[in-house]
């Protein structure tokens, strides 16, 4: 599913972010990046979604190299994956309903679709009753699972979350990543950029730490 | 198109959240496009002196009184010839005096002051077009024979003079409006730019191109292009009644047009061009920020 070879980032005027990164992730796997903030874990997840491109090195996303996309290219690699943050990035302006459906409005999708499945993945992630509220009505961990929803209408076989729990209390924390196990269990790759110990630690995946840009410890079944 | 009421209510949202940077890009659009529009007028109406003056231009060519007849029909021949020459048509001595006089007779006894008839031959030359009057006069006054020759070129000349000079003014006036007007919406539609980073950036993410993510932003350019073009043909057309007629009252010898179509062309041309500098704009302006 994903694949980095000597993969570096280098960004202007500052030290490296990542080094020679080697990293496989195969389909289905649910893994945790780690390492302390700075530590390049948001960088390494920016290649997969090319919001940032490697200095040197390679990335694979799904067969297809992504540090080699034209840049007209790079909407429907995004089609393909959803990206969750841990400050959500909602439309306030717009009601959860469409903050979701504005993920399959930009692909052009049809109306009637939309609300399909629009509707379906509120009812999978717990927002049935939402729909119609605003974001700054719900709690952070509504919110956060409004972007999850979004992330996922579309039905993407890859989710990547960059600190999806930064901005929430433990409970609240546990909930969510209960959330994505539920949404891997159904058929999708998840990558989690977190640096939350006791979370990592009760889930029992793969982890891989990173500590200045480099891969330090890949463990399946790790801890933090 | 799924997307077509999307990008309208985007547009609009865009439209009423900048509102006084909108008007003043209205205000802007509406004023260039005016001054573009009267360029465009005051052109078609130097056109139409130029081609009427043109069209009503004689050469006249004296020959002297005592040639043969032989040797005018020569004359008559040779002045055919020469480039840009429509017509010759000849007036003789005896047709010219009894023209003159017929108007003049009655107040003078024309017979006893003078004796003899002392007119010239005249060869009346209308020529093909006003570039070649100079060339043609200058061609029949060579010919051995001739004796004078007259046109009314210096006027002519003037006002094709003042014509380029107004076309080349209004260019560069109307370019440099154009360019003023274009920055004005640039900025405009970059207030709504600014204002929906967050939007864009989420467009991207969830995997919009950057031609769907453009297309809000170039209506709304073309919304502010379209309500100024049209408060602006709305200004000249009622305008333009009015100023024509008054100038037609005032100076009845300069062939004003009232010609419907020929004005709506330039009406067309002014909606155009609003609608387009309107387009521009928005596309420039959130280009920008795709780059980035």
């Amino acid at each position: 599913m994903i694949e980095l070879r000597k993969a570096s980032k280098i960004y202007p005027g500052s030290a490296a972010a990542l080094v020679d990164v080697n990293l496989h992730i195969g389909k289905d796997e649910f893994v945790f990046i780690v390492g302390p903030s700075g530590s390049g874990k948001t960088t390494l997840l920016k290649l997969l979604y090319r919001e940032e491109l490697p200095t040197s090195g390679e990335v694979i996303v799904d067969k297809i190299s992504v540090s080699g996309l034209r840049n007209r290219d790079v909407p429907y690699l995004r089609r393909n994956m959803g990206v969750v943050f841990q400050d959500y990035k909602l439309l306030p302006r717009r009601t959860i309903q469409e903050n979701v459906s504005f993920a399959l409005w930009v692909t052009g999708a049809p109306r009637a679709e939309i609300r399909r499945k629009s509707t379906l993945v509120l009812e999978l992630v717990g927002l049935a009753k939402k729909a119609n509220s605003f974001p700054q009505e719900l709690s952070g961990g509504e919110q956060q699972r409004a972007c999850i929803a979004r992330a996922i209408v579309n039905n993407p076989p890859l989710l990547l979350a960059d600190e999806p729990t930064g901005n929430l209390d433990p409970s609240t924390s546990w909930e969510i990543v209960e959330l994505l196990d539920k949404i891997n269990k159904r058929g999708t790759t998840i990558i989690v950029a977190t640096h939350e110990k006791s979370i990592v630690d009760r889930m029992k995946r793969r982890v891989v730490a990173i500590e200045l840009g480099r891969i330090v410890r890949d463990e399946q079944l790790g801890s933090y | 198109m799924v997307n077509l009421g999307f990008f309208f209510g985007e547009a609009w949202t865009g439209f009423k959240r900048s509102g006084i940077m909108s008007l003043v890009s209205i205000g802007t659009i509406t004023v260039s496009l005016i001054v573009f529009g009267v360029f465009l007028l005051v052109v078609l109406n130097i056109g139409s002196v130029v081609s009427h003056a043109g069209a009503r231009l004689e050469v006249m060519a004296y020959a002297a009184g005592d040639l043969s007849e032989a040797r005018l029909n020569e004359l008559e021949v040779s002045l055919n010839r020469l480039d840009g020459v429509e017509e010759v048509e000849f007036i003789s001595k005896e047709d010219a005096w009894e023209d003159f006089t017929k108007h003049f007779g009655g107040r003078l006894k024309l017979d006893f002051s003078v004796g003899d008839n002392p007119l010239p031959y005249t060869f009346v030359i209308k020529v093909r077009n006003v570039d070649v009057v100079s060339g043609v006069a200058k061609g029949a006054s060579r010919l051995k024979g001739i004796e004078d020759v007259r046109y009314a070129g210096k006027l002519v000349e003037k006002i094709r003079t003042l014509a380029a000079a107004v076309r080349v003014g209004g260019l560069v006036l109307v370019s440099l409006l154009s360019f003023a007007t274009l920055l004005i919406v640039v900025n405009t539609i970059r207030l709504t730019v600014l204002a929906r980073e967050t939007d864009i950036y989420i467009m991207r993410l969830v995997g919009a191109t950057d031609s769907f993510i453009k297309g809000p932003f170039i209506i709304e350019g073309i919304i502010i292009g379209i309500i100024g073009s049209a408060l602006s043909v709305s200004v000249l057309f009622s305008s333009y009644e009015l100023v024509a007629s008054r100038i037609a009252e005032a100076l009845p010898f300069i062939p004003i047009v009232f010609e419907g179509s020929s004005l709506f062309v330039i009406y067309g041309m002014v909606a155009v061009v609003g609608s387009f500098l309107g387009m521009l704009g928005g596309y420039i302006s959130v280009s920008k920020s795709l780059k980035e």
